[in-house]
């Protein structure tokens, strides 16, 4: 199948002014302006396939944004190539963007002084759809993400997650076969999150769009995606299935066991005790050791000889860890 | 398209009634100064019997007529525009398949002055009875010979408003170069003092320039003052700056959405 996004050594550079404070430092910098070149992004190159949902992960200002908006046409590179659709992105073609979305979990594009039904009219004239079209979308989005008692109050008035379901329906309406979502369930509560989440699985499944997604929650990543791609200080650090990730970052199992009687039993000799956040083990009767993958058969046999066990389960890390680790690599 | 436009027109008509006392606010900041230039040379025109052959009541005629023309050519387009182009919320705009300025920017204009003539019109009736013209020069048909000069005169003025707000893409302090034309429009666009009382040399330059067509010559034609040659002429001049404002803003707005789009949006 056609790739559907090619991005090839794409690069970006901003150029930073700097000044110190003080006004001295300002007449100066009136003269002379320091600049600073940071570098947002640093020669990534992938590709995505149609109906892919991805994940796009890293920490703070490691160039998600950037790369997205790269992507959207809304920022030019410094240097490298990329295509969406068989477009180039910052050329913004107006049949590219038909084609595509960006919506920003922490930026509206809608007007708050009005009710979200009337930007949606809006949105319905500016990407020329269609009235039995458009009808059929609503109705869809609005089933999915139950907009019924919220489209008719003026937006400044919604919640927070309110909103981000407006924002997210209105980024939608024109059955955009590529979407980015930059944070899409940023500062929502968790059930408002799992809505999000459970949508977009949804979205994806009956239209077969492509999404690329940035989150700071692993649970959307781990929830949606098969495929992440990490980035890091601007530069791709992995692109790969999840599972993956967990065998290269970390080739590491947990050992959990259950102690017959209360003893002062010391597992170090085992391996590295830990404790995941596990909500089965609430009443704290298991205790974890982090053992190399390869140690594992050695270990248990080990453990099951010396110490009173109950109940013994091997298991792979959180992925949360997971990737945490992969960005402090 | 009509489409397009027509929904801008009902979200925007909508926004503006959320605005209403900033409305009235700039509403009063534009009534203020030809008022007084009209309360000014009225007082001297009566000491003196005339100024340069004006009398008061061409004065009055004037700018009655004036402050119409104005509120129909006057545009707001930095106060809609340049703060998304400074905190960057034109990113959302760009990712429409629609111009911003040409599409919902030049609405916002027209929703603006409808919401302001309903506070106009009381005010300007008010003015009426108060200075009561003599307005025997003015028929339908001057009126109607002055609408394409209106038209055009909000199209330049529209557009003019549109490069300089432009030029917040490459400077923070767009509100000075602001200032600089507004200066410029006041003086050579009739609105300080009607054009004839202007030094001879700066009003041939004047008739060359595009500002006289934002007030003056609408003014004028209405009046009946101005023979058909002079029309003529005034138009023509005005098509040729409208096609080159065209194509200049066309210009700006690239060159601007490139640097928006290299500095980051």
């Amino acid at each position: 199948m056609p790739e559907i996004i090619n991005v090839e050594l794409l690069s970006k550079t901003y150029q930073v002014s700097e000044r110190e404070g003080g006004i001295g430092s300002a007449i100066r910098g009136f003269f002379h302006r320091k600049h600073r070149d940071v570098k947002a992004v640093q020669k990534v190159s992938f590709s995505i396939q149609p109906g892919e949902v991805v994940g796009f992960l890293g920490p703070n200002g490691a160039g998600k944004t950037t790369t997205l908006k790269m992507l959207s046409g809304l920022l030019h590179p410094t240097s490298g190539a990329a295509r969406v659709l068989g477009y180039i992105p910052w050329q913004r073609e107006p049949t590219y963007l038909q084609a595509m979305t960006l919506v920003m979990g922490q930026r509206s594009r809608l007007s708050w002084d009005i009710p979200a039904a009337d930007s949606f009219l809006l949105n319905q004239a500016i990407y020329r759809i269609p009235d039995n079209e458009y009808q059929r979308t609503l109705k869809e989005l609005s089933e999915l993400l139950d907009l019924a008692p919220i489209l008719k109050k003026p937006v400044r008035n919604l919640s927070l997650g309110e909103r981000m379901k407006v924002e997210l329906a209105a980024g939608l309406l024109h059955r955009p076969q590529v979407l980015f979502l930059d944070e899409p369930t940023i500062g929502l509560d968790i059930s408002a999150q799992a809505r999000i989440r459970e949508f977009l699985r949804e979205f994806n499944y009956r239209t077969g769009a492509t999404i690329l997604l940035t989150s700071h929650y692993m649970a959307d990543v781990t929830a949606l995606c098969e495929r992440v791609i990490i980035i890091h200080e601007g530069q791709l650090k992995y692109d790969g299935s999840l599972a993956g990730l967990s065998r290269r970052i970390a080739p590491f199992k947990l050992i959990g066991v259950a102690l017959g009687e209360p003893c002062p039993c010391d597992l170090n000799p085992y391996g590295t005790p830990v404790f995941p956040n596990k909500g089965e083990d609430e009443n704290g009767s298991k205790q974890y050791v982090q053992v190399p993958a390869g140690d594992v058969a050695a270990i248990t046999s080990r453990m099951l000889a010396d110490l009173p066990i109950r109940d013994l389960t091997i298991e792979d890390p959180p992925i949360e860890s997971v990737i945490e680790r992969a960005f402090q690599e | 398209m009509l489409r397009i436009y027509w929904r801008f027109w009902q979200v925007n008509w909508a926004e503006q009634w959320q605005y209403r006392a900033n409305l009235l606010m700039y509403l009063f900041y534009w009534l203020v100064s030809p008022i007084v230039y009209l309360s000014v040379w009225v007082s001297i025109a009566n000491v003196q019997g005339s100024v340069s052959g004006l009398t008061a009541n061409d004065f009055i005629t004037y700018y009655l007529t004036l402050l119409v023309v104005d509120q129909l050519t006057s545009e707001i387009t930095i106060h809609i525009f340049a703060y998304k182009i400074q905190d960057g919320t034109l990113s959302g705009d760009l990712l429409r398949p629609v111009h911003p300025i040409l599409t919902n920017a030049l609405v916002n204009n027209i929703a603006f002055k409808a919401l302001n003539l309903i506070v106009f019109i009381p005010i300007w009736i008010a003015l009426f009875l108060l200075f009561r013209p003599d307005y025997s020069s003015v028929t339908l048909i001057t009126i109607l010979i002055a609408v394409p000069g209106i038209l055009i005169g909000f199209c330049l003025n529209f557009l003019l408003g549109a490069m300089i707000t432009c030029m917040a893409f490459w400077t923070t302090r767009v509100y000075s170069v602001s200032q600089f034309f507004y200066l410029l429009i006041v003086l050579l666009s009739g609105q300080f003092v009607p054009l004839q009382l202007l030094p001879p040399v700066v009003q041939q330059i004047a008739q060359y320039l595009p500002f006289q067509m934002f007030r003056f010559v609408p003014v004028e034609i209405i009046r009946n003052r101005l023979s058909t040659a002079e029309i003529l002429f005034d138009y023509a001049i005005s098509l040729v700056w409208l096609v080159i404002f065209y194509l200049l803003f066309r210009w700006v707005w690239r060159e601007g959405v490139k640097r928006f789009s290299a500095v980051g949006a």
